[in-house]
């Protein structure tokens, strides 16, 4: 059996069992922000449509408020409100604050800012962007 | 520019982000969400002028953020002088483009489009 037998590429590097919840809070946050600039983009490009009259308008209006325009809606709420929680946990880490006082390296290696602040932050932000969605879905279905 | 400062604006951004755009979404949903969206409605709020600033301070808060976002993310995936250089002005064409198209409904829709 060769080295790259045992590599799992992508995969591998997403497996948040493997390297914890911070690992999978990295990589959620860099796929929400580029689903959120996807839909900036996109949102940008339909709200144009209202430079071509009230047909225009209504064309494309039309067509977000289906079943599926309004599974994507959302998805960008939760993706919204996770990527804004995690996004204000990192600033507050990043600003040296619920990183623990620094200690000596003692196996196994643990470091002090992967602490249950920011467990229980990641987590918080993954529960409220469910609650916002839950939210979201009320609001747009109970207008279907 | 140094990147210690790329991302001082990268955090501002975020900050006044996240305060205008919950500004906008709040305006949808207090004059109900289906109505908000009507013709008449849309061009109402883009007619009137602190909402329009509030529209365009967003643009370009979000495709500044945005789009360093994405530099930021294709910086980590490879690096390199020349690909570096690339994706930063490349991320720079795109922001400036959203902004420009962004501000052209704004624009138009506030000088009386229809």
């Amino acid at each position: 059996m060769t080295g790259d037998s045992n590599r799992e590429g992508i995969r591998g590097m997403a497996n948040p069992r493997r390297y914890g919840i911070e690992r999978f809070a990295y990589i959620l946050m860099r796929i929400t922000g580029l689903g959120l600039l996807a839909y900036f983009v996109a949102h940008i490009y339909e709200t144009s449509a209202i430079l071509r009259g009230r047909a225009g308008w209504d064309e494309v209006l039309a067509m977000t408020q289906t079943v599926e325009g309004h599974i994507v809606l959302t998805l960008v709420i939760g993706m919204c409100v996770f990527h804004t929680v995690n996004g204000i946990r990192l600033m507050i880490v990043q600003g040296g604050i619920m990183t623990g006082k620094p200690g000596r390296a003692d196996y196994p290696y643990t470091p002090r800012s992967q602490n249950a602040r920011n467990k229980i932050a990641i987590y918080s932000a993954i529960v409220l962007a469910a609650v916002a969605m839950m939210y979201g879905l009320t609001v747009m279905f109970g207008e279907l | 520019m140094r990147e210690s400062t790329i991302i001082r604006i990268h955090y501002a951004t975020a900050l006044a982000s996240v305060a205008f755009v919950a500004l906008h979404v709040m305006i949808r949903v207090t004059q109900g969400f289906a109505d908000s969206l009507e013709f008449e409605n849309v061009v109402a709020n883009y007619q009137f002028l602190p909402y329009a600033g509030i529209l365009e301070v967003i643009l370009v808060l979000l495709s500044i953020h945005g789009f360093n976002g994405l530099r930021v993310v294709l910086l980590e995936i490879r690096q390199g002088r020349m690909y570096e250089r690339g994706v930063t002005v490349a991320c720079i064409v795109m922001m400036v483009a959203v902004i420009a198209y962004g501000s052209r409904t704004i624009f138009a829709m506030n000088m009386g489009a229809f």
